[in-house]
């Protein structure tokens, strides 16, 4: 898209976003029925309203709140980035493995589809009380889920290795080492790229799930989330929730720009 | 030329496969010696066995009967050293550029350095793929990145070269031009060579001789030594009598073989 085509898009957005927000400010401060308490056309008390938002984030970004929102998200951040890297390690290596030695995975298989199966955050008491309240429960909670990801993307990569490839790399004289390292790698790392952008999702998700257990001592927005209901803040809440949107865009478009140096060679990441 | 000892020595090679719980032959009794320095084309219909047998020469496949020796030792389900083997299909690492993929057997062998980018600059220049080192193979024609496979096959120089019907993808103007650059290529260091193909007059242009296969399951036909002088010029040649006439003769004895399929 050129920049003329651009800009109108732009306007659109940042018009749109205007509307809601003079909406939502608007239709939260004018009563349904005159001077009854409690009946507006949109209750504040839910969903807040952009001045109160405003301030609680103002208040929350000082000094004066014992945590301020950059600890929380700073504990955020670092939980799904510390869950991400692990769970993208193991689940390559994982995947490697069984992708290459066919009686390893049909040994395997049951158990990795049993464990996948089962839902994620069923497994949040467990891991908390193996854990504990705090930092580690978020990074394995997070990397339950980005290690299935990452390595059935792998293994499915690992097995699909294009059998004249190897061939070929074997009439130029590679060890079996050698095969591994500059064919299946590659081949399979292809793969294992393309889940790197659900994988950093899945990792917030995992993180934030934690969070809203682990208490204070593991910190983060899911803290400040959970804690928002038990005092009925609608405002805080929604500090959190804006701060996670952004978090997780801007990890998602910071995972894509890797994604697209890694896989240059690729004709769909070529400018 | 004069009478060469055997490189590539082919007996009662048989292939069969099972094909819907029953044996199905692919190639049978097969008997074919190839010489030093000698370039053979392997010609017949689809599936008449002639990729299965150069994949039994390059160690791919193993054979269900008979034997394949290669320099006197037998291919057993291993590649043979000092086979160079170029696929019909696409088998340029997509992930590496055209000079790290040049580089690939020489890489594999421990030459690096100096060496390596040397002999890596001298096969990009003698494919005409100048200014192209750091592309990589998806924004290349299918030709060039052909080209870029027969080179990463030569550089690290094999004294015996199979090829899979490699230019079998190629328009015929870009075949023609790699036909040449082939040609030039052998002249310069006489390969062994094994060229698969269903292109009688690809065939005719590169071999000194063309063996025939029969429909499946495949057997020789005919054995034709192509007496065109060399070095041929693969443009002028299809219009001299000579090429017309080795043509003709081949082109009679496997029609016989398209016919009876049809």
């Amino acid at each position: 898209m050129s920049a003329a085509d651009r800009r109108p898009v732009l306007l659109w957005r940042l018009a749109i976003l205007a509307a809601l927000l003079v909406a939502w400010e608007w239709l939260t401060g004018i009563k349904a029925i005159s001077r009854t308490p409690g009946l507006y056309w949109l209750d504040p008390f839910f969903i807040s309203r952009p001045s109160a938002i405003v301030a609680r984030f103002a208040y929350l970004a000082s000094g004066q709140a014992r945590l301020t929102i950059w600890q929380m998200a700073l504990s955020t951040v670092q939980s799904t980035l510390w869950g991400f890297l692990v769970g993208v390690s193991t689940g390559f290596v994982a995947g490697l493995v069984l992708g290459r030695r066919r009686r390893l995975a049909r040994v395997f298989e049951p158990y990795i589809v049993a464990f996948n199966s089962l839902p994620r955050i069923a497994l949040v008491p467990l891991i908390t009380m193996i854990f504990g309240f705090g930092v580690v429960a978020k990074i394995v909670l997070a990397w339950t889920i980005v290690f299935f990801i990452v390595f059935f993307n792998t293994f499915q990569g690992a097995r699909s290795v294009d059998a004249d490839l190897i061939h070929s790399a074997r009439f130029l004289g590679a060890s079996e080492r050698q095969i591994m390292r500059t064919v299946v790698v590659p081949s399979a790392l292809a793969w294992t790229f393309a889940s790197l952008t659900p994988s950093i999702s899945f990792a917030l998700i995992g993180v934030v799930v934690g969070e809203f257990l682990g208490g204070e001592s593991g910190g983060g927005l899911g803290y400040l989330i959970i804690q928002s209901l038990g005092t009925l803040n609608a405002a805080d809440m929604m500090v959190a929730l804006i701060s996670l949107g952004v978090i997780g865009i801007v990890m998602a478009v910071g995972i894509r720009q890797v994604e697209r140096r890694l896989l240059r060679w690729r004709p769909e990441y070529r400018a | 030329m004069a009478e060469r000892h055997a490189r590539i020595v082919i007996r009662r090679l048989t292939k069969t496969f099972r094909e819907d719980g029953r044996e199905v032959a692919a190639v049978q009794d097969v008997d074919v010696d190839v010489r030093d320095q000698e370039f053979v084309a392997l010609v017949g219909p689809s599936g008449c066995g002639k990729s299965t047998i150069l994949n039994m020469i390059g160690g791919l496949v193993t054979p269900s009967a008979g034997t394949v020796t290669v320099d006197g030792v037998p291919v057993d389900g291993r590649v043979p050293a000092n086979v160079g083997y170029v696929f019909q299909k696409d088998t340029v690492f997509p992930w590496r550029t055209v000079a790290r993929n040049i580089a690939l057997g020489l890489e594999y062998r421990g030459v690096t350095g100096a060496e390596q980018a040397r002999r890596v600059r001298d096969a990009v220049a003698l494919a005409g793929l100048t200014g192209f080192e750091d592309a990589f193979p998806a924004t290349l024609s299918g030709g060039m990145r052909q080209r870029v496979a027969l080179m990463r096959t030569l550089v690290v120089e094999p004294e015996i070269l199979l090829m899979d019907e490699p230019f079998g993808a190629l328009d015929t103007h870009t075949k023609l031009t790699l036909h040449a650059e082939l040609l030039a290529l052998w002249e310069a260091r006489h390969q062994t060579v094994v060229f698969v193909t269903h292109d009688l007059s690809e065939a005719i242009t590169l071999a000194d001789r063309v063996i025939v296969m029969t429909r499946r399951p495949g057997h020789v036909k005919l054995v034709h030594e192509v007496k065109l002088p060399r070095p041929r010029d693969v443009i002028a040649l299809r219009e001299t009598d000579a090429y017309a006439l080795e043509y003709g003769r081949l082109w009679h004895v496997l029609g016989e073989e398209f016919a009876e399929r049809a």
